[in-house]
């Protein structure tokens, strides 16, 4: 007899697993736990702008990337407190992100991939060169927030934020995506002037999408230096951009489920092939070809067709035009990292 | 005064004038046939009236209110329902969920109330699912409700998409093609679907239609037009007996054996 595993029983399990580990793991194993949490949030984020929504767009590394910095320098620079920090770091990331939608009104596929990897990069090149606020290319150490209070130690302290801010994103995904804003990106993204007919508007609905999925990316960049105690730009440049691409194509576009199951499998990966740096970036590519080839739903649709129970109602695109968006957005984002860095 | 008035409208697309000087008015609880060649500039008038297309001049009047140049969505919020003449089902969601998004105008759920579930929200959604059962018996295809758009025959989702726009209760509906692809039987079932809909729901229709025996049953005014130009316009008798008619069909005129329109 097969089975019976419920999406929802995973992801409970899971976070169980989650929330007793700083009991009985190691500090650097907390510390993996701690990055894949980030990394789920920064999946989720990615999967509502792009699985749902449909928004083929490439900035979730740099919406990171500002929710950090702004979180980190607005410590280090104006002294203020990481409570206060952290939230305008994650809401200065969703209001970047949500000028996004304005090119996304006019282009649409390669154009927006190609309009919102300049941006990346822009703002990898701020990050890079304005030395005067970021501190440049070397980065810099950021003080951890104190749970002493508590009794607690920094890492540990921050763990269990991270839990709780991960639930409640997770929590929210799930039941913004069966919802009528839910339906509305979908629609949006299936089949754009058959979802205007229907009153669905595109600014309101893309902008929703790209403040969303910029609000996730900052949440976790505000996170982020408070888990590492340091930032650099490297933390957030193309590697990044593929890496969270990759957790939601293997794991499986249109899937809340699946970005969390994508992102576990590819920080498990990352952790395996620590050592051989630098394979990691074949072996992302690689696989991220092999999925967009041969299971371009995903590993959710592979449990939805062979697991009994399991019932989250998965709203994939079309094979053949995910499949081709997929495809020549990531042959671009390879190429083009190949062009920079050699 | 008229539900629906296009008023002296040309569009060119290039050096192709889509539509010349076009003017027409539709009355409520008529059914409208619009008729004519392919390229004759028919999907292209359906869409400058739903917004999709900016007419060059000319303007758009519904109920009253100037509307051209007004975005799709704000077009749909009046009343002005649209299906499209390629299937145009949300192939990512099931049947039910087709027909839910239908009711986007009617419901108000934003970020925030579905968030929290709030007791409005539960109520809305709760709503909408009964609505579009409701809607999908309308039709008969309540049994694939939970079934992918794409799961279904084209002639299933052609019905479908005509209730997906019909459950927002628009006042007009603009249909482009419905028939094509159906079998004769089915045709037969679209001709009856449509007479309900206008007479049940008091929903006026335009119609670009190529079967010909179900424009000229059903319309009570048919439209024709050729090469962006509205060539004539009368009930669907004497629509068959006029010579430019004949002609734009046939290429020239008095060739007697061939069946006119
Ligand atoms: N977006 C566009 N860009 C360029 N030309 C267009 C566009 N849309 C329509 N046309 C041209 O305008 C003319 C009218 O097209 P339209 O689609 O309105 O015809 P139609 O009457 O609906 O034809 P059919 O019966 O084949 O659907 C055609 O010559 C077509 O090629
Ligand atoms: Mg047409």
């Amino acid at each position: 007899m097969r089975a019976v595993v419920s999406h929802r029983a995973l992801l409970v399990v899971l976070f169980a697993v989650l929330a007793v580990l700083p009991v009985v793991a190691n500090q650097y194993t907390l510390f993996v736990g701690n990055l894949l949490m980030l990394y789920m949030i920064l999946a989720l984020g990615l999967n509502l702008l792009v699985g749902f929504a449909g928004q083929l767009a490439f900035a979730n590394a740099a919406m990171y990337g500002i929710g950090a910095y702004g979180a980190a320098l607005l410590q280090v620079r104006l002294g203020l407190s990481y409570w206060l920090a952290a939230p305008c770091g994650a809401v200065l990331a969703m209001a970047i992100g949500t000028l996004l939608a304005f090119p996304a009104l006019r282009l649409s596929g390669i154009y927006l991939a190609l309009a919102t990897l300049a941006f990346a990069q822009f703002t990898q090149w701020v990050l890079l060169h304005w030395n005067s606020v970021t501190f440049g290319a070397g980065g810099f150490p950021v003080p951890q927030p104190e749970f002493s209070a508590l009794g607690m130690s920094p890492d540990r302290g921050i763990y269990y934020v991270s839990w709780v801010v991960t639930v409640v994103l997770l929590a929210f995904a799930w039941r913004v995506v069966r919802s009528r804003v839910g339906r509305a990106f979908v629609a949006m993204r299936d089949r754009e002037m058959a979802a205007q007919a229907l009153g669905v508007g595109l600014l309101r609905y893309k902008a929703m999408a790209f403040a969303l999925s910029g609000f996730y990316a900052g949440t976790a960049g505000a996170l982020y230096p408070a888990v590492l105690a340091y930032v650099s730009p490297e933390g957030f440049d193309l590697f990044q951009m593929v890496l969270h691409k990759a957790m939601i194509v293997v794991g499986g576009m249109g899937s809340i489920a699946g970005s969390v199951i994508g992102a576990s499998l590819l920080v498990y990966l990352l952790e395996v092939l620590r050592q051989f740096k630098a394979t990691q970036e074949i072996v992302f590519g690689a696989l991220l070809l092999a999925f967009v080839l041969f299971q371009p739903r995903g590993l959710v649709d592979f449990l939805k067709r062979s697991v009994p129970g399991w019932s989250e109602p998965l709203h994939y695109a079309s094979d053949s035009e995910s499949a081709f968006d997929v495809a020549v957005a990531d042959e671009l984002v390879t190429g083009s990292r190949g062009g920079a860095d050699r | 005064m008229s539900s629906l008035a296009v008023t002296n409208v040309s569009v060119a697309f290039g050096g192709v004038h889509a539509l010349s000087d076009v003017s027409l008015a539709v009355d409520a609880g008529q059914i409208v046939g619009v008729i004519g060649p392919n390229g004759a500039g028919k999907t292209t008038l359906l869409n400058v009236i739903c917004g999709v297309s900016r007419p060059d001049r000319g303007d758009v009047t519904l109920h009253g209110t100037i509307i051209t140049g007004w975005k799709p969505s704000r077009i749909a919020g009046l009343g002005l329902g649209r299906t499209f003449q390629t299937s145009q089902l949300f192939p990512g969601m099931t049947v039910l969920e087709n027909l839910m998004t239908g009711l986007h105008l009617r419901g108000h759920t934003g970020l925030i109330a579905a968030a929290f579930r709030t007791p409005s929200m539960k109520r809305e959604e709760a709503e909408m699912r009964e609505r579009a059962l409701a809607a999908l018996d309308f039709v008969g295809m309540r049994a694939f409700a939970g079934r992918s758009g794409t799961a279904l025959s084209f002639g299933q989702q052609r019905v479908v998409e005509i209730a997906r726009t019909l459950i927002g209760e628009p006042k007009i509906l603009l249909l482009d093609e419905p028939a094509v692809g159906l079998s004769v039987p089915r045709v037969a079932e679209l001709d009856t679907l449509l007479r309900r809909i206008r007479d049940e729901r008091g929903v006026t229709l335009v119609m670009i239609e190529h079967v010909i025996r179900l424009v000229m049953g059903v319309s009570d005014r048919v439209i024709v037009m050729n090469s962006g130009r509205k060539i004539a316009e009368g009930r669907p008798d004497d629509i068959r007996r006029n010579p430019d008619v004949i002609e734009a069909y046939l290429g020239r005129q008095g060739d007697a054996r061939r069946p006119a329109p």
